[in-house]
């Protein structure tokens, strides 16, 4: 296979995961819509902050993926701009473990006695949001490594190039589920 | 790819990345599972003929399982009822159908060397394989395996103290099938890529065998609806293990009132059954794909309206979407929900019907050659007739009040799935056989194998009509609690003979297929004198396919019979002669 | 069982499997070398071959056909009887009109296939007719099986409608239906026609329903293990359920209906024959039964509560003899 047909396959590949992905976050949102229709059993709650400055990150890291491409066509260095996404990306995480911590001191749990249905269907989306997040943390090492070695050129950064795509579907992922929780 | 790397007996038998070999790995692991699968249902059917007495059969069980005089215990028939459904649904029809097929036929009918990520298709095998394994171990816990029926609804499938299997049993069966659908969807990643990237020269979508369109669809039904079940049993987990009440409220179990509040079975109804529904269809559209094939080279015509079963196909699939509901009429939804779904339910009846009409336009004045594998498509579409048709009741919402989880529903999804479906499957494993394994599997016993079976399958499942039309109950251990049912044990004891033999008939099927893999006589280049690409690989297989370049396809598959040809099948690869207009 | 005679028992069966492995292995070996000794190809499909099975599927296609009917006709006693409810009998109407459908589709297709793969049965020296598509005939038999299942839809619709939406009025009674892990208990909602709320947090000793007794409708309910209803009198009945999901199927109704643990469903309908009136068609040991619909656990094939349809007075006579809550619950400490 060339490498031009090994791009398009492996970019194919990739867009036909984020469906299935998107179909697993679709069936929860819908979940999470109807449960919360009944207004009896749903204890609402305020959103801690903390979401929303992880918002603000994750959308500033997807904006500055998109200098990756005109950097690399004046053949400029990208490890830069590569490393302050991953330090974004972690600072996310970090961002939303505070928001738990948050969650948890108001008294919203995910699980137990005290539990609602409202507070465990939050946790479950942040959560498995972050998880497929760190899929794209790992990506963005081996990137960061890469450019670092200079390993990367305009014609030669599929690997780059799939992880960016992954993180944008992550940041849009993220917006979607944030909008919902903020103002559902 | 004329990649030369050394092969040795792990890289060529285990780890494979190969295709044709991954093919057979699904195929030999779906086999093992039909058998064990099939075992089940004998066991079972033998409790409902002799309910509480002890048979010769119960030997295969855990003596866990039977009571001090040898009976099944009641959870325990549950718990083979729930098995059976997951191991035939799943492993058997789902990875054991579209694994085999999608993985051997794709890169072959589209003139490709492999598949696009032959490392991810690795993977989605081995991820099979060890849902196998753990599925298999759910069996050997003291609790039992997950009891639930094959569909686990909660509450009963989250608490453990309702019935036994909902404990480590079920736990294990969550974790199998989440390994199991992550299988699937590499699978389905790879069929999609390869079909839109890797066919070869003059391979438009216009020529493709409608094999592969149905292999095609299929793979996106995968990718849009498994998803959903991943997200549906994550919330179960999490009710099941730590405490959150996503479909939990209101129980008291055992004398214990539990915590949870504000969650609804209901909603895991409608999360599984979006995948559920759709699940079926993933079973039965590449065994339609396989049977137009088989029908097409078997009648030496062209597939009868090629355009209009692509069509149907992609109606079906979309309709597949929305019509889940049709499982839930009894749940208390909305009546007005219940008419929505009751529409779309039966307009997933047309394009059914389409294809039936076609099938039956293809036999038309053909010239037909009785294979096995020919007479196993004719059963498919006998099948399809027979249970589609009752389908039309079923998704009627009123009168599902009266036959929802009755006998009917078992006798209308056993014959769409475990006659038809399975009938494809076996047309798709007789005739490709000689390009998997080089040799031919005996004519002879094949003609027995289809005829026990057809008769034998029949017999097993229409009466089940019956029983549902008289009110009987799926899922019952016995009959013998109401009185009503007593003037139907005569049509039990019919079915479980009819079961019983339908059993010992696949033995000949087991026999010729591994006789035939090491003593079946040579095949020849093209036994069934086909037009599709895989007939024009060397018989005895090479990576990569073929020897030097990729073939060029010069016209569409079907032409067979043509006026003015030499032949009565014209190879894809045959270049149109001058005047010749391409289909 | 005697472990000796198992594990001889085994032994045999394990010997016997060995021996149909050999016998089928000699089978197929003598017709190879008989092929062999003929030079044909033990495997190729002949002109004779193709007789056979195109003949064999006349035969035993027919044959099943014969089989569907005589199915028909021998068990056709054994279906349930005609509906017991003014909704049910809608039902039947549609059942029919659908069967007669399907059955007509049935025999005709069935047939059409069997006596195609008869008739086209293959010859060497017969061709096929090379005809591969035909419009015209897309749209006929897309638009017929349309117009059947359009109408078919719109008189589901409707039958669906008038069993679900049932008009509540003054004489309609509420009867609430309780299921558990393995048995129903139904509660009269007394003089009133109002049940007195339930939570399961009040499930405690006699109050195996969680009935909330500071309710002022409580006291005049009445709780049961079986159900009597009057004929041609409308009633709602009310699921609940206390651990999983089961399902409330009354066949000679037509009436089923989910019970789910943490929401009332409900099902109204009017029973319009009484027990003793189905005892003089169906026989003397008739009873009208409420049977589980739904896996519930191990004992979900005999959970089961019996219903009897009665006159006014027949009825007035039992709820009389039945104790109110009141007494039930406050009175038995």
């Amino acid at each position: 296979m060339d490498m031009v047909l090994r791009n398009i396959v492996k970019k194919q590949l990739l867009w036909i995961s984020l469906a299935a992905i998107s179909m697993f976050f679709a069936s929860m949102l819908s979940a999470f819509i109807v449960e919360k229709a009944d207004v009896v059993n749903w204890k609402e709650f305020i959103l801690p902050n903390y979401f929303l400055f992880s918002t603000i990150i994750i959308i500033i890291s997807s904006f500055l993926l998109f200098f990756i491409k005109p950097q690399l066509k004046k053949e400029k260095p990208i490890f830069g701009l590569v490393f302050t996404v991953l330090i974004l990306g972690i600072l996310f995480s970090y961002f939303q473990i505070k928001g738990w911590q948050q969650l948890t001191s108001q008294g919203i749990y995910l699980t137990g006695v005290g539990s609602n249905i409202s507070g465990s269907f939050l946790y479950i989306l942040t959560l498995t949001h972050l998880l497929h997040l760190v899929g794209g943390l790992v990506g963005l090492c081996i990137s960061t490594i890469k450019s670092k070695q200079n390993l990367y050129s305009i014609n030669n950064y599929l690997g780059l190039e799939l992880t960016a795509i992954y993180w944008h579907f992550l940041t849009v992922l993220w917006v979607i589920l944030f909008a919902f929780l903020k103002f559902y | 790819m004329s990649e030369h790397h050394k092969e040795n007996f792990i890289t060529k038998y285990i780890f494979s990345m190969d295709h044709k070999m991954i093919a057979k790995q699904f195929l030999l692991t779906g086999m093992f599972m039909a058998v064990v699968g099939m075992l089940m249902s004998a066991i079972f059917r033998v409790q409902l003929a002799n309910p509480g007495e002890t048979s010769i059969l119960y030997n295969l069980l855990p003596s866990a399982w039977l009571n001090d005089s040898g009976g099944l215990n009641p959870d325990k028939y549950l718990a083979l009822v729930t098995m059976h459904g997951t191991i035939l649904v799943f492993w058997v029809l789902t990875a054991g159908l579209s694994g085999t097929f999608a993985n051997f036929l794709i890169p072959l009918q589209i003139g490709a060397r492999d598949m696009a990520s032959g490392f991810l298709n690795m993977l989605s095998y081995w991820f099979f394989f060890i849902a196998t394994v753990v599925l298999m171990s759910s069996l050997f816990v003291e609790s039992g395996p997950a009891s639930g029926g094959w569909t686990i609804y909660p509450p009963l499938s989250a608490l453990p103290q309702a019935i036994p299997g909902s404990g480590a049993g079920m736990t294990l069966w969550l974790i199998s099938i989440t390994l199991f659908v992550v299988g699937s969807l590499l699978g389905g990643l790879n069929y999609i890529v390869t079909i839109l990237n890797l066919r070869t020269i003059g391979m438009t979508m216009k020529r493709l065998p409608l094999t592969i369109w149905a292999l095609l669809i299929t793979a996106i039904l995968g990718v849009l609806s498994f998803p959903v079940l991943l997200s549906c049993g994550l919330l179960l987990v999490f009710d099941r293990s730590f405490g959150t009440s996503f479909y939990l409220s209101d129980i008291i179990i055992n004398g214990e009132v539990l915590h949870n509040e504000g969650g609804s079975p209901i909603l895991f109804e409608h999360l599984f059954w979006f995948l559920g529904h759709p699940e079926v269809y993933i079973i039965l559209l590449p065994a339609l794909g396989i049977v137009s094939e088989v029908i097409a080279v078997n009648s030496r015509k062209p597939i009868f309206g090629y355009k209009a079963m692509v069509g149907a196909l992609l109606l079906i699939a979309f309709l597949s979407f929305i019509v889940w509901g049709h499982h839930m009429f009894m749940t208390g939804m909305n009546p007005f929900l219940g008419s929505v779904f009751t529409f779309t339910t039966l307009l997933i009846a047309i394009p059914s019907a389409v294809k039936v009409f076609n099938y039956l336009a293809t036999l038309w004045r053909g010239n037909i050659r009785f294979t096995p594998a020919m007479l196993f498509a004719i059963g498919t579409v006998s099948a399809f007739i027979t249970g589609g048709l009752t389908g039309i009741i079923l998704g009627d919402s009123a009168l599902d009040i009266n036959v929802h989880d009755t006998y009917f529903v078992v006798g209308h999804f056993h014959i769409v799935m475990g006659l038809s479906a399975i009938y494809g499957m076996f047309a798709g494993v007789y005739h490709w056989f000689p390009k998997m394994y080089g040799r031919m599997m005996n004519k002879n016993l094949g003609y027995i194998h289809f005829w026990g079976t057809f008769i034998c399958a029949y017999g097993v499942f229409f009466p089940m009509h019956f029983l549902g039309l008289a009110g009987l109950p799926r899922r019952y251990y016995s009959n013998s609690a109401f009185p009503m049912f007593d003037g139907l044990s005569d049509i039990n004891d019919l079915i479980t003979f009819f079961a019983l033999a339908g059993a010992l008939v696949q033995v000949i099927f087991l026999f010729n297929f591994f006789y035939s893999i090491f003593k079946g006589t040579k095949a020849s280049q093209n036994p069934w004198e086909s037009n599709t690409l895989e007939w024009t690989t060397p018989v005895e297989r090479i990576h990569g396919n073929w020897p030097g370049d990729l073939p060029v396809v010069k016209r569409w598959a079907y032409d067979y019979s043509k006026p003015g040809a030499k032949e009565d099948f014209i190879l894809q690869t045959e270049p149109l002669k001058d005047g010749e207009i391409d289909h | 069982m005697n472990e000796k005679i198992y594990q001889m028992t085994n032994i045999l069966i394990f010997i016997i499997v060995i021996l149909v492995i050999a016998a089928l292995v000699q089978i197929v070996r003598v017709s190879e070398l008989l092929s062999e000794i003929k030079n044909q190809d033990v495997n190729e499909v002949t002109d004779n071959d193709n007789n056979t099975q195109g003949l064999l599927f006349l035969i035993i296609g027919f044959g099943f056909l014969v089989f569907v009917v005589w199915q028909m006709i021998t068990w056709n006693h054994l279906l349930l009887p005609p509906a017991s409810s003014v909704h049910g009998t809608q039902i039947d109407l549609l059942m029919k009109v659908s069967m007669g459908l399907i059955i007509t589709v049935f025999f005709i297709t069935s047939p059409l296939l069997f006596y195609f793969v008869y008739k086209y049965r293959g010859k060497k020296s017969n061709k096929a007719y090379f005809l591969s598509h035909n419009n015209k005939l897309e749209v006929v038999w897309t638009v017929i099986p349309t117009i059947a299942l359009t109408a078919l839809i719109i008189f589901g619709l409707k039958t669906w409608d008038n069993a679900m939406n049932v008009e509540v009025t003054e004489s309609t009674q509420f009867i609430e239906v309780y299921a558990q892990q393995y048995n129903w208990t139904a509660r009269y909602s007394g003089l009133d026609n109002k049940l007195g709320r339930a939570n399961y947090k009040l499930v405690k000793g006699q109050n195996t329903l969680g009935v909330d007794m500071s309710d002022v409708n409580s006291a005049d309910d009445k709780m049961a293990r079986e159900v009597h209803l009057v004929v041609n009198e409308p009633v709602l009945l009310k699921f609940r359920s206390q651990d999983v999901i089961h399902s409330a199927y009354l066949p000679h109704f037509r009436v089923q209906m989910n019970c789910v643990p943490g929401i009332t469903t409900q099902f109204g309908f009017t029973p319009n024959k009484t027990t003793d009136q189905m005892k003089e068609s169906e026989g003397e040991d008739f009873e009208y039964v409420l049977l589980c619909n739904k896996i519930c656990g191990a004992s979900h094939f005999n959970m089961q509560m019996k219903f009897i349809v009665e006159t006014q007075e027949e009825y007035d006579i039992w709820i009389a003899s039945q104790d109110n809550l009141e007494k039930k619950l406050l009175t038995q400490k």
